[in-house]
């Protein structure tokens, strides 16, 4: 399963939202995520990609989309912030 | 035209939209017109910290005393905030490397609401709170700002032997509702406030249900009843039916 699969599958599950979810969708202007439920999918990202986020990356821009989350897993990997987690 | 008509009915249902749709009629008819619709919600404070370790030291929680420059900065009135404090509220503040970022106000025993003119009694025994006026500055909203600061809220309560919070939220504000159903809030009342000139009139699904103000020396008190906490299976949802 690709990231991006694995991502929509959380959404879909967590949230319950059935619309479209395109890569660069605004999950938070589109309501999808809130003030609370954005740190649980920070918690999710960091434990299904075994990376490690610094509380200064939970901001908006990393996690809003799709493709953002995804830019910011890249950017862990290839710094080399893996913590022993799972990984597709 | 009837996109716009119809949007709060379709936002917050057909109960609350049709008061939503009264007030905004009577704000237009005058502006000494108005018609408040509240939730009292109450939430457990949990055993468990809502952040892991690690992501919850990012965020210092400390008491701010009233003469302290962040209480300065607050968005509220400073009559407000006076009175605040006059009725020995807690101020809670949430700094990030010593950046203030936002805060939490509590009232140990009863708290006066300012909006209008309606003071909520806790139950006795100190395990309640009333808490208000949560407030992240825009630049640290949807980041670790509302979490962390009632995860250190509930450690402030937790330490204090505080087990639940009260508190009062306009119906039509959809996101701190869904904010308040994640902390595992529930709905405990509802109470209606129709404000004209110097008159208030309230109605409520609590005791004393109906009261009439004349002037502003006359609060209605509303006992917030200690059986409204966890102690039943939960029985009403937070998050309405359509109809709601």
């Amino acid at each position: 399963m690709s990231e991006l699969e694995i991502l929509r599958n959380y959404i879909r599950t967590e949230t319950g939202y059935e619309g479209e979810l395109a890569p660069d969708l605004d999950l938070l202007e589109k309501q999808v995520l809130d003030s609370f439920s954005i740190v649980q999918w920070a918690m999710f990202i960091q434990e299904r990609f075994g990376i490690e986020l610094e509380a200064e990356e939970l901001v908006r821009d990393n996690l809003s989309s799709f493709s953002n989350v995804m830019a910011l897993i890249q950017s862990k990997k290839s710094a080399g912030v893996v913590q022993g987690g799972p990984e597709m | 035209m009837l996109a716009k008509l119809s949007s709060p009915f379709r936002e917050f249902g057909l109960f609350a939209g049709l008061v939503y749709a009264v007030g905004r009629l009577l704000q237009r008819v005058s502006t000494h017109l108005r018609l408040y619709f509240y939730e009292l919600l109450v939430q457990p404070i949990p055993d468990e910290p809502l952040l892991p370790p690690k992501l919850a030291r990012t965020l210092e929680i400390r008491q701010l005393r009233e003469d302290d420059p962040e209480i300065a900065v607050m968005p509220a009135r400073p009559e407000i905030k006076k009175s605040r404090f006059k009725q020995n509220a807690i101020c809670l503040g949430a700094f990030q490397h010593e950046a203030f970022v936002g805060h939490i106000w509590f009232c140990l025993h009863a708290y006066e609401e300012d909006e209008v003119r309606c003071t909520f009694v806790l139950p006795e025994g100190n395990q309640a709170v009333f808490d208000f006026d949560l407030y992240l500055f825009p630049e640290h909203r949807m980041g670790l700002g509302f979490v962390g600061i009632w995860n250190g809220a509930n450690e402030f309560l937790r330490s204090r032997g505080v087990k639940f919070s009260f508190s009062r939220l306009t119906r039509f504000n959809l996101a701190s509702r869904r904010a308040h159903e994640s902390l595992g809030a529930r709905r405990v009342a509802r109470m209606f406030v129709l404000q004209a000139w110097q008159v208030e009139l309230m109605v409520a699904t609590v005791a004393p249900y109906v009261h009439l103000s004349l002037g502003k020396s006359n609060r209605v008190q509303v006992r917030l009843r200690s059986n409204a906490c966890f102690s039943e299976p939960r029985r009403q949802p937070l998050v309405d039916s359509p109809a709601g």
